[in-house]
């Protein structure tokens, strides 16, 4: 059948094809599609699917299952990666007797933000083939390939996606889904297998994830999918020198400058990018001139045909192009002009005209600046607002105090108007972080905010270390129920829906629990009480936690929750803006002067209701709309 | 024969779900379709986009020089498509201006109309200005502003007005009514303005 499906969603229908029994995942762009797909889906398909703690859970329970024979899959973005590693390189080391394959998503160009890396490395340092997804079909036909692939070498296989790929969509053949034989759970004691007790057998392990390495590229080096599609594949164009060795999302922006500027040359696509088809490229340079190299971020393909291209005696030279003369870049995803204007370097001729550089200068000086910032209602602008004014109330200067942020919609307190956190680093690293400030001599109080989802994540085990080291340290969770930023996923402080059996975690029990003895929980949507509770744990001599909790505003919207809006009395405003700067509820529009007589601030129907700007305002002017108004 | 759509605005102008309906028309047609969508922080406010590419294309992106039908829903953000136009390519230019924070404060820093009309003017595309906010009040559903130039694009791109329709109630089925009067007067502004000769290849 015929559909419209974007990466993730091809993915997931390949999950479901593939008769995938296990799903695990944890949210993060540009991977959270795939999960999200299937949920709805999780009563019909009879499967368990789950959004796990963190990535290197879900990479345990996926191996866990597929230890057990069943088919498994878990997804993340490449961040992830390097959470789940530790147990994904044991895991390889053993391999596996059901299929299991990671998913991850790369994100060149770093349009959800966080570190660029460049995840290829890891199928070779922890020793996993790896399939490198070029389009939306191949989301499909490779997720039944590549758990076929598992199956056959008995080892985990990764699939790597890019941002380009995942959140783009095409019409893709659908396929039939997979008639699997019904197999029982069943696992094999095998220590020498399961365990890594002693240099001989880890080494033993080490030899045989290698050699299922060699196996994977056996299998997928002259393989068709289903609709056609050759994993690798060599196109020889005889009179032309010159060829392109490409990978991954770039197969989009090749084809079309192919098509475009009518072009006959050879090239060589790799599907499979660990291990590298080494015998297919050394055929290939054996046949062209000049070699451009077409893959993002890092030059992991360039410097292989590099080295399998260093003549022997007697041997024609080729020349290589690509990312180490500078000709490309190391960073970002290539965009149709780097690809086109790569190929005119290669081809040495001009393919096409540009746009006036003069105007898009000009515009690009005219572009408007837009800063994200917390939705309306969010609760978030309560949590930054009451912590700002507490560092204010304890006479401390703006820019003072340290607070170490982290991942999610709360890392939005570092732009303005609050400007407030002053790092990102990873899951849970605010409140690692914050101890190595106190620990360097930072006198004044250090803050650490950290969202629900991520302190789950990551944040518990650097908090249990402030409890034992007695490092004196204010940590605010703001616990919005949510894993909001990814897409509103549950994650396990999300009152449970009535539809599933989950247990709910409450944070501030778990704080306790840590050791925290002062654990204080309040609701940003009243100020006075979060203002008064952060000042206490400012000054308090050890780790202490406020846990800021109320529900993200759009999902409670979503809930059909309904609070009492506010509108100005225009009478009343004074047109000051202290509401819009301390707050920049995106419900307020500010009327200036010119419009009429006098300046004033209206809020618009998008008020959710949360109150805080009426706490703001110094002339009392905002008010609760009355019923009927 | 290819056919591209470069929709931009700003987070819950329905610039994502506009091209969705797009990309769904194609795919009834029958046509090889890629789509596009920029998400990122959309909902907080931030830019957002969408490309809808029908016929023979591979890449997901348009490149530059190449969009025949470019949608700007909120002006200035109109700006970020000067490269992609088509010379001789169609420009939707919607009135609606959406100020940051500190634009509120200073709207004259807002670029002008004329400045924006101008370099469109000079990169080769013709213009079609509308108030669609303005019309989707009038038929009582703000939030159709993207419906309103639903029915301005299917009438310059000559689209099959029966199977946007069927697409448009499949993908929004609340509000039937008004967003149907919301794309009818989208499409009978661009009739009553442009003659079908001047419609261009879009
Ligand atoms: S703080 Fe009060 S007086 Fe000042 S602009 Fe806002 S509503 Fe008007
Ligand atoms: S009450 Fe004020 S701050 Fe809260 S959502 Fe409404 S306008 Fe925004």
């Amino acid at each position: 059948m015929r559909k419209l499906l974007t990466g993730n969603e091809a993915v997931a229908e390949g999950i479901i094809e593939a008769g995938v029994e296990v799903v695990s995942g944890y949210p993060g762009t540009p991977s959270t599609e795939v999960i999200l797909t299937l949920l709805p889906l999780v009563k019909e398909l009879g499967i368990h699917i789950e959004w796990s703690v963190n990535e290197k859970v879900a990479a345990e329970i996926a191996a866990g299952a597929a230890w057990a024979g069943k088919r498994a899959l878990t997804t993340m973005k490449m961040s992830g990666v390097n959470v789940a590693a530790d147990s994904l390189a044991s895991i390889a080391y053993s391999g596996c007797t059901g299929g299991l394959v990671i998913f991850v998503a790369d994100d060149p160009g770093a349009h959800a933000g966080m570190p660029e890396q460049d995840s290829r490395y890891y199928a070779k340092s922890l020793v996993i083939p790896m399939l490198d997804l070029a389009s939306q079909q191949e989301c499909l036909d490779y997720v039944k390939l590549a758990l076929e692939i598992s199956e056959k070498i008995g080892g985990p296989v990764f699939l790597r996606s890019t941002t380009e790929v995942s959140h783009a969509a095409s019409n893709i053949e659908t396929g039939k889904k997979l008639k699997l034989e019904k197999k029982e759970a069943h696992f094999t004691r095998d220590i020498a297998k399961y365990t890594k007790a002693g240099s001989t057998w880890c080494m033993a392990q080490h030899q045989e994830a290698l050699n299922r390495s060699v196996l994977a590229l056996k299998v997928a080096d002259n393989y068709v999918t289903e609709s056609g599609i050759k994993v690798n594949e060599t196109h020889f164009e005889p009179d032309s020198p010159c060829g392109v060795i490409y990978a991954g999302a770039v197969e989009g922006n090749f084809r079309e400058a192919l098509k475009r500027y009518q072009l006959k040359i050879s090239w060589l696509k790799i599907g499979m990018v660990h291990p590298l088809p080494e015998e297919r490229i050394k055929e290939f340079l054996a046949k062209v001139d000049r070699v451009l190299i077409l893959e993002e971020l890092d030059p992991i393909i360039e410097k292989e045909v590099l080295r399998l291209a260093s003549p022997g005696d007697g041997e024609k030279k080729v020349k290589i192009l690509g990312k180490l003369g500078h000709l490309l870049p190391l960073t970002g995803n290539y965009s149709f002009k780097q690809v086109k204007n790569a190929l005119e370097v290669l081809l040495d001729t001009k393919l096409e005209a540009e746009p006036d550089p003069q105007l898009l200068q000009r515009a690009k000086e005219l572009e408007v600046k837009r800063p994200t910032s917390f939705c309306v209602g969010c609760p978030h602008r309560g949590t930054y607002f009451a912590l700002n004014q507490a560092i204010k109330n304890l006479k401390y200067k703006k820019g003072e105090i340290i607070i170490t942020g982290d991942i999610g919609c709360t890392i939005l307190g570092m732009n303005q108007p609050f400007e407030s956190c002053w790092t990102e680093v990873a899951m849970g690293a605010s409140i690692g972080l914050a101890q190595g400030f106190k620990w360097a001599g930072i006198e004044k109080p250090v803050v650490a905010t950290i969202g629900d989802s991520t302190f789950f994540h990551a944040g518990i085990p650097p908090l249990i270390n402030a409890v034992y080291q007695q490092v004196p340290l204010t940590v605010i969770i703001l616990d919005n129920g949510w894993t909001a930023m990814t897409g509103f996923e549950e994650n396990p402080g999300t009152i449970p829906l009535k539809e599933v059996n989950r247990t709910r975690v409450d944070i501030a029990e778990v704080c306790r629990g840590c050791g925290v003895e002062q654990v204080n929980t309040v609701d940003p949507y009243r100020p006075e009480e979060a203002i008064k509770a952060i000042m206490e744990s400012l000054e308090y001599p050890k780790v202490s936690v406020i846990v800021s909790r109320r529900e993200c505003a759009l999902q409670a919207k979503r809930r059909r929750v309904k609070l009492p809006q506010r509108q100005v009395d225009i009478e009343k405003c004074t047109g000051c803006r202290i509401c819009l700067n301390t707050l920049a509820c995106p419900a307020m529009v500010f009327h200036p002067k010119e419009e009429n007589n006098k300046p004033y601030m209206e809020i618009t129907a998008d008020c959710f209701g949360c109150g805080l700007c009426a706490f703001t305002c110094p002339t009392g002017a905002i008010e609760v709309i009355k019923d009927g108004e | 024969m290819e056919n591209n759509f470069y929709l931009i605005g700003v987070g819950g102008q329905g610039v994502i779900s506009l091209g969705q309906i797009l990309a769904d028309y194609a795919l009834e047609e029958g046509e090889r379709v890629k789509f596009f969508k920029e998400v990122g922080m959309a909902q907080r406010g931030g830019p957002a986009h969408s490309e809808v590419r029908m016929g023979e294309v591979f890449g997901s992106r348009i490149p530059p020089l190449s969009a025949d039908l470019v949608v700007v829903m909120e002006l200035a953000e109109g700006l970020k498509t000067l490269e992609l136009v088509k010379p001789g390519g169609m420009v939707i230019l919607n009135k609606k201006k959406i100020y940051p924070l500190d634009l509120m404060v200073h709207p004259e820093k807002y670029p002008k109309e004329e400045e924006i009309a101008y370099l469109f003017e000079e990169a080769g595309a013709r213009l079609f200005w509308i108030d669609a906010g303005e019309i989707a009040n009038e038929v009582g559903l703000p939030l159709a502003e993207n419906i309103v130039l639903l029915g301005v694009i299917t009438y310059l791109a000559s689209l099959d007005k029966e199977i946007i329709l069927a697409v448009l109630k499949k993908n929004i089925p609340y509000e039937v009514e008004k967003n149907m009067a919301a794309f009818d007067r989208g499409y009978k502004i661009a009739e009553e303005n442009i003659a079908e000769k001047e419609k261009g290849e879009a």
